[in-house]
């Protein structure tokens, strides 16, 4: 497989996965959200309800606790586009990883030493 | 295991900021030093596609889900520990000023985990493991195992730092959970790296002879 095919390749199976993330991803917590969650009542650790309401509250209390309050508006949060379902995820991981492609090739283009 | 805002009080997040700088830096020094201009696409669509599979929580037991993390798997192709920081960089940097994926502020924190501590341990446990399996396929499996694993017991440790979990609490769970996820991390990696073997034998930083056909 010559260098450009491998990278094509390569590039595809990317886009094709940022395409396909939001339609079989789980929405369950990942590790960590589960582990705080468990840890601060809203759910067993080895359970698998989650209440809402003290989810929301171990959220509240946490900021409390690390005096972190320090919130941001970020563009895509939560990878949706506002207002768009999940083709708008897809959408927006695309974006990300074509942004992500795009950032690492320049980076890389001015710290790399020619051949 | 991206840490949002709120885990880590400001103080402890600047500490884990300027030790990640440090880290970061290095990265930097090997890309100027390692990386040569062909290697580049490689560098970028590594990037690109460890950013894409960081989106697909799959879900485990216990009501949870997880994702690769894809360190260990820049680390080895790439031939560097701080390859896995370079790219895990960048791409946490983009999950977290556009999607809000892991906080800003603790975004140090983040990055020594998930690049630092998923980059090392994942390319020397590669590296170790190889020759003793004379195989990479299954030290390319523990190495990403070890890598989502040892990270989350860090991140615990953070976490009791913060006070944000009771640290034994907190390594269970942590372990628990991430035992699991690792098995992902772990059969991604050496699948992808078969994948890339089986493609271009010559890409991999690693000597190919090691690998087994």
């Amino acid at each position: 497989m010559n260098t450009k095919t491998f990278l094509l390749a390569g590039l595809a199976v990317a886009l094709v996965i940022a395409a396909m993330a939001p339609f079989i991803a789980s929405s369950n917590p990942d590790g960590l959200e589960s582990a705080f969650f468990g840890i601060f009542g809203a759910k067993e650790i080895q359970g698998s309800e989650i209440n809402e309401e003290h989810a929301e509250a171990a959220e509240e209390e946490i900021a409390a606790i690390t005096g972190n309050d320090f919130s941001f508006e970020s563009p895509f949060p939560d990878y949706s586009i506002e207002g768009l379902s999940k083709f708008g995820e897809a959408a927006a991981i695309i974006i990300g990883t074509v942004l992500v492609l795009g950032i690492a090739f320049g980076l890389s283009r001015i710290m790399a030493r020619p051949e | 295991m991206h840490i949002p805002d709120a885990f880590i009080p400001l103080p402890q997040a600047a500490v884990y900021w300027i030790i990640a700088l440090i880290f970061i830096a290095l990265s930097l020094r090997w890309a100027r030093k390692e990386m040569r201009d062909d290697k580049i696409p490689l560098v970028a669509v590594l990037a690109a596609g460890i950013f894409a599979i960081q989106a697909i929580n799959v879900p485990i037991p216990w009501g949870t889900s997880g994702h690769m993390m894809g360190a260990a798997l820049a680390a080895i192709v790439l031939g560097s520990p701080f390859a896995a920081v370079f790219v895990l960089t960048l791409v946490l940097i983009v999950q977290g000023v556009l999607f809000g994926d892991g906080g800003l502020t603790v975004m140090g924190a983040n990055i020594i985990n998930m690049g630092v501590i998923g980059g090392f341990v994942g390319f020397y446990s590669y590296r170790g493991l190889s020759p003793l399996f004379k195989n990479v396929y299954p030290a390319a499996f523990i190495a990403g195992w070890l890598s989502l694993f040892i990270a989350a017991l860090v991140c615990a440790v953070e976490m009791a730092i913060a006070g944000t979990f009771p640290l034994e609490l907190g390594l269970f769970s942590m372990g628990l959970y991430h035992a699991v996820i690792g098995v992902i991390e772990g059969g991604i990696t050496a699948v992808a790296i078969y994948l890339i073997h089986t493609a271009r034998p010559d890409i991999m930083a690693e000597p190919s002879g090691m690998v087994s056909s």
